[in-house]
C-alpha cells in the first residue's frame, strides 16, 4: 500500500504533522472549553455538581434582558465596552509613529534607554499599577501632598474615587502600560524595510519627513491593518484586570466593561451560568465583528485574512 | 530573513491570541485575578468573629480536663500531621506559627495551614471552586447554611460514632444536638462560642455596637448630654476642630469606614443600624421588637445611619479614604486614635488600656437618649458557624482531628485560646483565679515578644489565628470559677477602675452600658438562636448579588453626595433600580426565610 503514496503526498502529510500540534493546542485550548457552555443551560450552583443540575433551557438569556433596568443596565456595559475599545482602537496608529519616531533616533544609546523604559511597565501587573496609582492619588498620597503644599487646592482631590473621565483616564493607563511593548512589532517591520528604498529616496533628494511619508508608514501599513483587524476580533474583550483593580463605587458605572461584568456576576455570587449565558454572546458578536471587519477589508484593499 | 522573522512574529501572536481569546472568551473564566479587594461576607451576626480579634483570651496550661473515662480512641503523634482548616472566620492565610502553633504541635503533632476567603481576594469563588473539587478541608468552618449545603453534597463527615466518646465536647452535647436535628440524621456540625449559662443570658458589660468616643477629649468638651445622632455630630465635630491630628501628627477624622467587610449592604451602616433596634439580615432589617421590614424602609434603621455617615461627611467628619481602603489600614487608624468614633465593642481594645484608663483617655460607650440597641443574648446555642470535619479525612487522622477539637473545648484549650499561657499572659493567684500580667493587659495594643523556647515572635503573631472558638469567652471556667474571658474576672475589674471608668460611672449613675441601658429601658437582649435557615436558590443568588452591587455602590456614593437632594435622589435611584433586578423576591425570600428565626426567639423570651 504505503510504496502507492507518492512523493507529494508524502509532502503534504509531513507537513500537516508539523501543524499538528498546534492543531491539538488549539482544539485543546479553544475549542475543548465550548463544552463549558452547557452550563448556561442549566441551574448550576456550586458545592452541588453540574450533573445534578436541572435543565432551564433559555431562562438565563432571558433573564439578562428580562425588564428595562436590567436592559438598561447591560447596555450600559456594553457602552462602556465599545467605548474603551473603540478609543483603543482608534488611537491604535500611536505605537506605529511612536516606532516610526523612536527609529529616527540616531543616538544609540538613548534610543535603546526610551525604547526599554517605555517597554517595562508591560511587565508590570495591573495590581502593582493599582498600588502606584494609589499611592501617588489617594487623598494623602504623593499628587495631593503636591498641590496642598503649593497651595492650588484646599481639600485633597479624590482622583481615584471620581466619576469623571474614566475611560479617557483609563485609556491613559493602558498606554501608558502598552505603548512600548505594542511598537515592537513595528519596530520589528521597519527593520525589514529594503534598504535600497531608503538609499533611492535620498539620491532623489528626498527629505527625512518624506521618506517616513512616502516610505516607511506605506511599508508599515500592511502589519498595521494585520493587528488593527485582530483588535476588532478581540473589540468585546478588552480584559478586565485593569478595570477590576481600578474599580470602586464611584466609577463603577463608567467602567464596568462586558469582562468584568461576567466576572462581578459569576464571582460576586455564583451565578455561573448567567455568566456563561453572557460570554456565549459575546463569543457570537466577536464573531460577527471579525467576519464584517474581514469583508471591508476585502471591499477597501482587496486583502482579505479570513 | 527580516521578512521572516516578522512574519514569525506575527504568526505567534495570532496563534497567542487565538488560544488566549479561546479561553478567555467562552467558560466561567474560574481565575480570580487581581487580589487588591479582600473582600468579605459580613453579615449578620458576624461582629462576634472580628470581635475575637480584640477581645480577651484566657490561659490555663495546667489542667488536662480529663475525664477521659468515655476511653476516646488511642492515636499516636509519632508522624506530623498539617491539617488545612478552611476557615471562614480567619483573618490570616498559611500556617499557623508562633507559640500558638508550637503548643499545638507540641501537644498534638500537628500543624494548622489556615485557608482563610476573607483573605484571599475573593471568598466565594475561593469557596465554590473548593467545594466544585470536592474538597474544602480537613477541618472546616462554615457559616450555617454553607454547612448545611456542604454535608448534602457529601463534603462533611459524619462524627455520630465517634464524639460520644469525648467528654468536652459532650459538655455542649445539648447545643450539638440542636443544631444536627436540623440537619438530618448524624452528627455533622459543632457549633461554636457555646456555653451553658443558659439561652437568654447575657453576662458581658458592653453591647456589641453602640458609640463610643475618647472620654478625655469629651471631657475637654464639658461633657454635653448626648440625646441624639445630631448631638454626637456635634461633639464629633467639635473633637474634630480641636485634635485635627493626633499626637504624631497624622490627620484625625471623627470617623473611618472600611469597604471590605460589606455584603449585601455596607457593613458599617448595618453595625451602626443596631442603636436604632434593628438588625440588618440580608435585604431585610430584623427588629428587636421581632419586627421584620425591608432594608429599604425610608423609616429603617439602615436609611438613618446612611443619612448619619452622610451628614457627618457634610461636616467633614468622614475619612476621605473611606471608600477605599481596607480594614487593615482603618484598624492601624484606631489603634493610632486618628477616628474619635467607634461602634463596636471589641474596637476598643484597640485603644483602652488601664494606662490610658487611668490618663481618663479610654474609648467609652455613650448612651444617646433616644437609642434602643438591638443585642442578642450570648450565643448559648452556637453563634451561627460550625465546625466540621472533611469527609475525604481518613479515619486515623479523624480520631486526631476529634482529639484536637476536644480540646479547643477543654478547660486548658479554651483558656489558651481565650487568654495566652501562664507565665507570659496570666499568672494564677492562691485562690486558684487568674490575674492577667502587664504584658496580658497590653497584648492588643503593644507588641508582646514571646521567649524564644515558647514559640518566639510576638504575642499577635502567634495567636490562634483560626479565630474562632467552641466555647466562648463567657463560659465559666471549672477550673477558676471565673469566666474564660478576663474582662469579668475580678482581678481584671478592680485593675480596670480608672479614672476613666469612675468618670463615667459618675455622669451616668451605673456600673457599665450593659447596666445603664437595661435600667432605661434602652435595651433587651433578644434570644440568640441558631438555627439552619434556608438556603439561596440561583434565581434568589443571581438577585441577591446584582442588588448587593447597587445597594453597596449606591450606599457609598450616597455617603459622599454632594448635598441632601443628591442624597435623596441617589436613594430613590437605588429603590426604583432594585425594582427591576428582583428586590422584591429578594425580601419576600429573606422573610419567609427569617421567619423560623422569629417565632423561636418569641418562644424563648
Amino acid at each position: 500500500m504505503f510504496h502507492k503514496i507518492d512523493k507529494k503526498k508524502w509532502y503534504s502529510i509531513k507537513l500537516f504533522l508539523f501543524v499538528l500540534p498546534f492543531i491539538a493546542l488549539v482544539l485543546l485550548f479553544s475549542y475543548y472549553p465550548l463544552y463549558g457552555w452547557l452550563y448556561a443551560f442549566y441551574d448550576y450552583r456550586p458545592p452541588r455538581p453540574f450533573s445534578d443540575a436541572e435543565f432551564v433551557g433559555l431562562k438565563w438569556f432571558k433573564s439578562l434582558v428580562e425588564n428595562p433596568v436590567k436592559v438598561a443596565q447591560l447596555w450600559q456595559v456594553l457602552k462602556n465596552t465599545f467605548a474603551m475599545s473603540g478609543i483603543t482602537l482608534g488611537t491604535s496608529w500611536l505605537p506605529m509613529f511612536f516606532a516610526v519616531f523612536l527609529n529616527e533616533i540616531k543616538c544609540v544609546p538613548f534610543r535603546k534607554f526610551v525604547q526599554t523604559v517605555t517597554t517595562l511597565p508591560n511587565f508590570i501587573s495591573w495590581v502593582l499599577v493599582y498600588s502606584v496609582a494609589f499611592s501617588l492619588f489617594n487623598s494623602t498620597g504623593m499628587m495631593n501632598t503636591l498641590l496642598l503644599n503649593l497651595g492650588l487646592i484646599k481639600e485633597p482631590v479624590l482622583f481615584l474615587q471620581s466619576s469623571e473621565h474614566v475611560w479617557l483616564t483609563q485609556w491613559l493607563w493602558l498606554t501608558w502600560k502598552n505603548l512600548g511593548w505594542a511598537a515592537i512589532m513595528y519596530i520589528a517591520a521597519i527593520s525589514s524595510i529594503d534598504d535600497e528604498l531608503f538609499q533611492a529616496a535620498k539620491v532623489d533628494g528626498a527629505t527625512r519627513m518624506q521618506m517616513i511619508r512616502y516610505i516607511t508608514i506605506p511599508s508599515l501599513l500592511p502589519t498595521f491593518f494585520v493587528l488593527l483587524m485582530m483588535n476588532i476580533g478581540n473589540f468585546l474583550s478588552n480584559g478586565m484586570e485593569q478595570y477590576y483593580v481600578f474599580q470602586n463605587a464611584f466609577n463603577k458605572e463608567s467602567i464596568q466593561v462586558l469582562d468584568l461584568y461576567v466576572y462581578n456576576l459569576a464571582m460576586g455570587s455564583g451565578s455561573y451560568s448567567v455568566s456563561v449565558a453572557l460570554s456565549m454572546l459575546k463569543s457570537v458578536v466577536s464573531v460577527i465583528l471579525l467576519v464584517g471587519a474581514n469583508a471591508v477589508s476585502k471591499l477597501t484593499r482587496g486583502e482579505s485574512f479570513l | 530573513m527580516k521578512k521572516r522573522i516578522v512574519s514569525i512574529l506575527l504568526a505567534t501572536v495570532l496563534t497567542a491570541s487565538m488560544m488566549l481569546g479561546g479561553c478567555g472568551g467562552k467558560d466561567t473564566s474560574t481565575q480570580s485575578e487581581g487580589e487588591t479587594d479582600a473582600q468579605e461576607e459580613a453579615s449578620g451576626d458576624e461582629d462576634t468573629s472580628k470581635e475575637e480579634a480584640s477581645q480577651g483570651e484566657e490561659s490555663g496550661e495546667e489542667e488536662a480536663a480529663g475525664t477521659e473515662e468515655a476511653a476516646p480512641p488511642a492515636v499516636s503523634h509519632d508522624t506530623e500531621l498539617t491539617l488545612e482548616v478552611y476557615d471562614v472566620a480567619a483573618n490570616y492565610q498559611g500556617i499557623q506559627t508562633g507559640w500558638y502553633g508550637k503548643i499545638l504541635k507540641d501537644k498534638f503533632n500537628i500543624v494548622l495551614n489556615i485557608i482563610a476567603p476573607q483573605v484571599s481576594g475573593d471568598g466565594e469563588a475561593l469557596y465554590q471552586t473548593r467545594t466544585a473539587a470536592g474538597n474544602l478541608g480537613d477541618i472546616v468552618l462554615l457559616d450555617n447554611a454553607d454547612m448545611l449545603e456542604c454535608v448534602d453534597v457529601g463534603l462533611i463527615a459524619d462524627m455520630s460514632a465517634e464524639i460520644k466518646s469525648y467528654p468536652n465536647l459532650m459538655k455542649y452535647w445539648e447545643q450539638i444536638e440542636k443544631f444536627n436535628e436540623g440537619i438530618g440524621e448524624g452528627i455533622w456540625a459543632i457549633p461554636t462560642e457555646m456555653n451553658t449559662n443558659g439561652p437568654t443570658a447575657y453576662m458581658g458589660e458592653t453591647v456589641s455596637s453602640m458609640p463610643r468616643i475618647p472620654w478625655d477629649f469629651y471631657s475637654e468638651l464639658g461633657k454635653p448630654d448626648l440625646n441624639n445622632l445630631d448631638d454626637l455630630l456635634k461633639v464629633l465635630s467639635d473633637m474634630q476642630a480641636a485634635h485635627p491630628t493626633n499626637e504624631a501628627g497624622d490627620k484625625a477624622y471623627g470617623m473611618t469606614l472600611w469597604k471590605d467587610w460589606d455584603g449585601t449592604s455596607i457593613e458599617n451602616v448595618n453595625q451602626l443600624t443596631k442603636w436604632y433596634g434593628q438588625e440588618v439580615n440580608g435585604s431585610v432589617l430584623i427588629g428587636e421588637d421581632h419586627s421584620i421590614t425591608p432594608l429599604t424602609d425610608k423609616e429603617g434603621a439602615y436609611y438613618k445611619m446612611l443619612k448619619f455617615f452622610f451628614d457627618a461627611n457634610q461636616l467633614g467628619l468622614v475619612d476621605p479614604d473611606s471608600a477605599t481602603q481596607d480594614w487593615n489600614s482603618a484598624c492601624d487608624k484606631m489603634k493610632q486614635k486618628r477616628t474619635y468614633l467607634v461602634w463596636n465593642n471589641w474596637m476598643q481594645g484597640f485603644t483602652n488600656s488601664p494606662e490610658t484608663g487611668e490618663k481618663g483617655a479610654n474609648y467609652m460607650g455613650m448612651p444617646l437618649a433616644d437609642m434602643k440597641v438591638f443585642q442578642t443574648s450570648d450565643y448559648y446555642y452556637g453563634s451561627g458557624r460550625v465546625f466540621g470535619i472533611g469527609s475525604q479525612v481518613s479515619d486515623e487522622n479523624k480520631a486526631r482531628i476529634m482529639e484536637f477539637l476536644d480540646w479547643l473545648a477543654s478547660p486548658e484549650g479554651a483558656t489558651v485560646q481565650h487568654i495566652g499561657t501562664e507565665g507570659i499572659i496570666y499568672t494564677v493567684n492562691d485562690d486558684g483565679t487568674y490575674t492577667l500580667t502587664e504584658d496580658g493587659y497590653n497584648r492588643f495594643t503593644s507588641e508582646i515578644l514571646i521567649p524564644e523556647d515558647q514559640g518566639g515572635g510576638n504575642w499577635t503573631d502567634g495567636n490562634n489565628q483560626v479565630n474562632q472558638w467552641i466555647v466562648a469567652s463567657v463560659e465559666i471556667n471549672p477550673v477558676t470559677g471565673e469566666t474564660y474571658g478576663s474582662d469579668l474576672w475580678a482581678s481584671y475589674q478592680e485593675k480596670n477602675n480608672t479614672k476613666t471608668t469612675k468618670e463615667w460611672r459618675e455622669k451616668y449613675g451605673a456600673q457599665n452600658e450593659v447596666e445603664y441601658l437595661k435600667n432605661n429601658g434602652m435595651m433587651e437582649p433578644v434570644p440568640s438562636i441558631n438555627m439552619s435557615l434556608a438556603i439561596d436558590t440561583t434565581d434568589i443568588g443571581l438577585i441577591r448579588s446584582q442588588c448587593k452591587t447597587i445597594v453597596c455602590d449606591t450606599s457609598w456614593k450616597a455617603i459622599f453626595a454632594a448635598d441632601e437632594a443628591a442624597f435623596d435622589q441617589l436613594w430613590d435611584d437605588m429603590c426604583l433600580q432594585l425594582e427591576g433586578f428582583g428586590w422584591n423576591d429578594l425580601v419576600a425570600f429573606d422573610t419567609e426565610k427569617f421567619q423560623p428565626m422569629l417565632e423561636a426567639r418569641k418562644a424563648t423570651q
